[in-house]
């Protein structure tokens, strides 16, 4: 009994690892979002103040007023320009506020459920479940089905459909050759990159440029380097160099270095690296979670009855007694077969165990019950698992220490 | 978790935009104003425009105290995330068998929407996936000896069709049986299956039929119409002269009982027979034993498997966790591929197997090792019995019998 009440005990403290991204992202977007309005200040302070000031000096010198007016309109509609976007920010802040606080409560549930046997866990766990694959079919690309389900399970606010749908959307356009939306991205995104190695944007720049060399525009190729990548040759010398070299070879050269820039899977590499510097941007975890947890599930609940060549005796489809093992269930059985088994130090049998003539092992009570139900009296029993009737009088006690 | 809820409580209240849109107002306003003194006199315009330079610098620098509040509130926030999650990163995936196996997944999750009944969304979910077939990734460390199972276990499009049809039906008796105590399009299911269900020694035949009677004997759908209650009686008597017979082999006693009710009937609630007439928990308790062999004869389990691996999942990975760190430590890596180097904790509805660890050796027991009862009825390891004996007599480790090795026998757990 002491041990059943260590096991079911929830530790939610502890229970929290999977949840880390749950707040983690709505926060780095509030972060993200105030990095923006930040730059918007920044950008109409300096440049009101300076037409400002040359605004008054200009009409110290005698400016016509009404150019005077005409330049105070404009710092007007530029301060009114400032309003509207920090409006926008803001209710986007609030929803992001919402979103975060929705989700400490959703956490905050959990400290309240005392036992891992409790229907109030089992509840919670499914939600979780329902988290974890909506996450795993946004990282697959499968927004409509994740956008089926959260609606299905009334969990729009516990996943975040969108900023999957955005990051997708992107990796795609890689993958079909195109860097704008990217570049993009990388504006929007280099005030909070700074503290990250920027590989992305150059290997974009580093990609533009190839693809001018194989097209052949060779003056074109030669300005953009230049301009973008030039000024990389400190943190990416050899990078740099190499692409140099490129303009004496062409796309169909057999050397390898240069091969395998031109090379198509170039693209892929990009779509990846793409995703990664996404994911690592907003704290998202680099392998879906599911993932994660399918993983250490599999294994805390696999035993090595479970790929056994020989049906085991116990939680099988044969026997109405118990019921199937997971791991045994079609779902799972062939993705838990590369993964360790479970690790016990104490043997864990049927009450009462009693052994057969064919060497399969049952409880007692099962096995007599079992038999009762088929119809057989007193002096016969059926083996659950391969249904061959021996005499009661054969079955023998075990001693399983 | 309330302090982070205080926190962000904080955040929320103090480090929102509200003050610098208003601030950012004040200083159109300051602007706006100047250019109408301006328009009405314009010979101010200079002087207008000097006295406007310190106030719209003030303003400006209003707006950036207060961004720097909302600032602040991130910070703050952002800290107490940290110490919440200081002692809980996410684990690392170095060991993550389940990327190369992206189609074993896929199928895996198709089965669970559609036994959760959730047929639209495991049907957008196929068409997703068909569509756009994930990339298996092979990652480091993980190897990969079913190739050829990928091919062939991919979502088979028939395959999951067939499935979702007989989830369908399994969602439809089960409705029937729940919404609209219509308990015949259960029977009508255990009799299509009454031989698989007797092998695997089910009543769930004779129980579904049973509560049928009963239904009927206790007035059908309006148990307290005196007539209907007459009539259902009449009923109830017809139904068991026409479907009792086949059961009277195995289930003999059980109709003499509910035969012998009959007696009783003015007022069964005080008789002996009550807990038959009158059980509350007769629907529920049938309609999980239905769902239960209805997956069992799939041959799948009645809880979802993937719902049970994900809930061990997250029990598991603080003790895991906690196995990376150490060693991580010490430098150390398993030393047993295939088998975890820690027991995990589950609670006890998570054990499924029977589980032997010889009590010599320590290990459990595999197909390799399998157990061996000596005939004193003591049971250990193959390698450890074989370890005991070298070949000859020798003395159970447990009691003073002896044996000779041939004269142990192999057990299936």
């Amino acid at each position: 009994m002491a041990a059943e009440l260590t096991t079911t005990k929830l530790n939610a403290e502890s229970h929290l690892l999977l949840d880390q991204p749950l707040l983690r992202l709505p926060h780095e977007f509030a972060r993200k979002n105030f990095k923006i309005v930040q730059k918007h200040v920044e950008r109409e302070n300096k440049d009101v103040l300076s037409a400002l000031k040359s605004t008054a000096n200009a009409s110290l010198a005698g400016q016509d007023a009404s150019k005077t007016v005409a330049s105070l309109d404009n710092m007007i509609n530029r301060m009114r320009g400032l309003k509207r976007k920090m409006e926008t920010l803001h209710s986007e802040e609030k929803a992001l506020h919402q979103a975060s606080r929705k989700r400490i409560q959703h956490l905050q549930n959990l400290y309240e459920i005392p036992s891992l046997a409790d229907v109030k866990y089992d509840e919670w766990s499914r939600v979780r479940l329902n988290r974890l694959l909506v996450d795993y079919l946004l990282r697959c690309g499968y927004v409509e089905s994740a956008r089926a389900l959260a609606r299905e399970k009334g969990i729009e606010e516990l996943v975040d459909l969108e900023v999957f749908v955005q990051c997708h959307r992107i990796e795609e356009s890689l993958r079909r050759k195109s860097t704008q939306e990217c570049l993009a991205w990388c504006a929007e995104h280099r005030p909070m990159m700074k503290k990250l190695d920027n590989r992305l944007e150059f290997e974009l720049r580093l990609q533009q440029y190839i693809e001018l060399r194989r097209n052949g525009q060779l003056v074109e190729a030669r300005q953009h380097a230049q301009k973008y990548l030039t000024q990389h040759a400190g943190t990416y010398l050899e990078e740099v160099n190499r692409a140099a070299g490129l303009l004496a070879y062409r796309p169909d050269t057999q050397v390898q270095e240069y091969k395998k820039l031109y090379s198509e899977s170039r693209w892929d590499d990009l779509a990846k690296l793409f995703v990664n510097t996404h994911h690592e941007l907003f704290s998202l975890p680099a392998r879906p979670l599911l993932h994660i947890a399918l993983s250490a599930g599999l294994s805390a609940l696999k035993t090595p009855s479970c790929h056994s060549k020989h049906a085991s005796s116990t939680a099988n489809a044969s026997s109405t007694t118990t019921s199937v093992c997971p791991i045994c269930s079609t779902e799972l059985n062939d993705l838990a077969r590369n993964l360790p088994y479970a690790h016990h130090t104490k043997s864990y049998v049927e009450n009462d165990p009693v052994v057969l003539p064919n060497g399969r092992v049952y409880g007692r009570d099962r096995l007599l019950e079992m038999s009762a139900k088929v119809g057989l009296d007193a002096s016969q029993v059926k083996d659950p698992t391969t249904s061959v009737i021996y005499p009661a009088s054969e079955i023998r006690k075990v001693y399983i220490s | 978790m309330e302090t982070l809820l205080e926190e962000h409580e904080k955040l929320s209240r103090k480090g929102n935009l509200s003050k610098s849109v208003e601030d950012v107002q004040k200083t159109i306003d300051l602007l706006v104003k100047a250019r109408d003194s301006i328009v009405a006199n314009q010979n101010s315009a200079s002087v207008t425009l000097a006295k406007l330079q310190n106030p719209v610098k003030q303003s400006f620098e209003a707006i950036n105290s207060d961004l720097k509040d909302v600032y602040k509130g991130l910070g703050n926030y952002s800290k107490a995330l940290d110490k919440k999650f200081r002692d809980k990163p996410l684990p690392t995936t170095d060991y993550d068998a389940l990327s190369s196996h992206p189609a074993l997944i896929n199928r895996a999750i198709a089965m669970h929407l559609l036994r959760e009944g959730q047929f639209s969304v495991a049907s957008t979910f196929l068409t997703d996936a068909t569509n756009n077939p994930p990339r298996p990734e092979l990652s480091s460390g993980t190897p990969k000896p079913y190739a050829s199972l990928e091919v062939d276990l991919g979502i088979d499009s028939l395959k999951s069709e067939s499935l979702r049809k007989q989830f369908a039906n399994m969602y439809h008796i089960l409705h029937e049986l729940k919404n609209q105590q219509n308990l015949l399009p259960a029977i009508a299911w255990a009799r299509e299956n009454t031989d698989a269900l007797e092998t695997r020694g089910s009543n769930l035949e004779f129980e579904l039929s049973k509560l049928q009677f009963v239904w009927l004997f206790t007035g059908g759908s309006n148990p307290d119409d005196a007539r209907s209650l007459l009539f259902g009686q009449q009923q109830a008597l017809g139904y068991a002269r026409q479907e009792f017979a086949h059961f009277q082999g195995r289930y003999l006693r059980e109709i003499q009982q509910l035969s012998g009710a009959m007696a009783f009937c003015p007022n069964l609630a005080q008789s002996p027979y009550r807990r038959i007439f009158h059980n509350e928990d007769a629907w529920d308790d049938l309609a999980n034993s239905f769902t239960r062999e209805f997956c069992s004869l799939l041959g799948l389990s009645a809880d979802s498997p993937l719902y049970i691996a994900a809930t061990a999942g997250a029990i598991a990975l603080p003790t895991l966790l906690k196995l990376q760190t150490i060693m991580k430590e010490k430098r150390t890596e398993w030393t047993t591929q295939h088998e975890l180097p820690v027991e995990i904790p589950l609670p006890p509805a998570y054990h499924f197997h029977s589980i032997f660890v010889c009590p010599v050796s320590k290990e459990q027991t595999t197909d390799e090792n399998p157990p061996m009862m000596m005939p004193c009825g003591h049971v250990v390891a193959q390698e450890s019995l074989a370890r005991l004996s070298k070949g000859s007599r020798f003395k159970c480790p447990y009691c003073p019998s002896e044996s000779r090795p041939e004269d142990s026998m192999k057990l299936f757990m």
